[in-house]
């Protein structure tokens, strides 16, 4: 009897847990530079609202960055795959291998806007037998002067945003566009998620401390969907990085004998009025 | 010659604030540390800053050198011995004005 009201138990808890979202993270402190300058970011594949199961990152395929200063400019593509090196990130159950980027003040030095892009290796979910590989994007801007923060990269899954993503005001909205190849994905699913655990840079590792309790699961994963032009809209109700991911987009769906999602990552950072 | 960016950076908008534009203008300017001082020009709405004239002055206020933006929206020239200061010459109600003890390695 004590076992079937246990099992029962775990049964509830297990069904009522919420089924959060991987998330790749793409983080630095401040999106919203007033100067340029030397720049640390950190690569953690994770569950950023609840700062739960971190998950081991495949070795990054790519990483760089596109910067440009002024709309008429011309974009300038670096590599920054010399400046990656392997750490260990702790979420609040376990650690994950993870990477960090020590960029140089040369790096991130001149006004206008810096795209970065994050290819990662497919990850291998063996609960959903499947590979998951999600393109990852994150935009800084110095000085305020923009550039290329609304142009498509061409990559095979990419979120394209309307609105930019580092000047966001608490209680704004944020807009975008997914996309495909190039293409925009009609009624693509998408998840949105806000990083409710305070990333520590120093100690690499989230904080224990929440900044929110959400009061139901359906709103620690916001799911939404695009419209007939791929397009999507959400509101901005507190402070912080929310990350923004279109599942299942991009073209490939097989990898090494397995399925494969190919999904669009954008994270966008929202910051109060004084 | 290998440059060395240690930055810094002195932004213009600083200088404007209470003005009110449909576009701000924004400069910025570092020392190589090689000899030479990089500016670079633009405005919040992403135009162009080429061709706007860039004017060095000494402790003096006596002009010392005179450019403009590139294409690009930069330009780089001699640090003068001294004090000095740099000049985005925008226009009435444009200027900004980066005092060389502001421009750091």
């Amino acid at each position: 009897m004590k076992r079937g009201l246990l099992l029962a138990g775990l049964l509830t808890l297990f069904l009522g847990a919420p089924a959060l979202a991987h998330f790749q993270m793409l983080y630095t402190p401040e999106s919203a530079l007033e100067r340029g300058g030397a720049m640390t970011l950190k690569l953690i594949f994770t569950h950023p609202f609840d700062a739960g199961h971190t998950m081991d990152m495949a070795p990054v395929e790519e990483f760089y960055v596109v910067q440009q200063r002024g709309e008429e400019a011309e974009p300038q593509k670096i590599d920054l795959m010399e400046y990656l090196t392997e750490i260990s990130w702790a979420s609040l159950t376990n650690s994950g291998k993870a990477y960090e980027a020590n960029l140089p003040a040369k790096v991130v030095r001149s006004m206008g806007d810096y795209v970065f892009v994050l290819v990662p290796g497919p990850y291998y979910e063996a609960a959903d037998e499947e590979y998951i590989q999600q393109f990852t994007k994150m935009i800084v801007n110095v000085g305020g002067v923009p550039g290329n923060w609304h142009q498509p990269l061409g990559l095979p899954a990419e979120i394209v945003p309307l609105d930019k993503p580092y000047a966001n005001w608490t209680g704004g909205i944020f807009r975008g566009v997914v996309m495909a190849e190039g293409k925009p994905v009609p009624h693509a699913e998408l998840e949105v998620e806000y990083l409710n655990h305070a990333p520590n840079m120093e100690k690499n590792a989230f904080e224990k401390e929440a900044a929110i309790e959400a009061p139901h699961p359906s709103l620690e994963v916001l799911g939404i969907r695009a419209n007939a032009r791929g397009e999507f809209a959400i509101g901005l109700p507190k402070a912080g990085w929310w990350g923004i991911a279109a599942l299942g987009v991009g073209p490939e769906d097989e990898h090494e004998g397995k399925g494969l999602a190919q999904e669009a990552l954008l994270w966008i950072q929202v910051t109060d009025m004084p | 010659m290998k440059k060395f960016f240690v930055l810094a950076l002195a932004f213009g908008f600083l200088a404007l604030s209470g003005q009110s534009f449909a576009h701000t203008p924004l400069f910025s300017c570092f020392d190589n540390g090689d000899g030479t001082i990089f500016c670079e020009g633009g405005f919040s709405d992403g135009s162009s800053a080429a061709g706007v004239p860039i004017i060095v002055k000494n402790g003096s206020g006596k002009e010392i050198y005179r450019g403009e933006l590139s294409r690009n929206s930069d330009i780089e020239f001699d640090k003068p011995e001294g004090e000095y200061s740099v000049t985005f010459d925008g226009g009435e109600g444009h200027d900004i004005v980066i005092p060389g003890s502001q421009i750091f390695e």
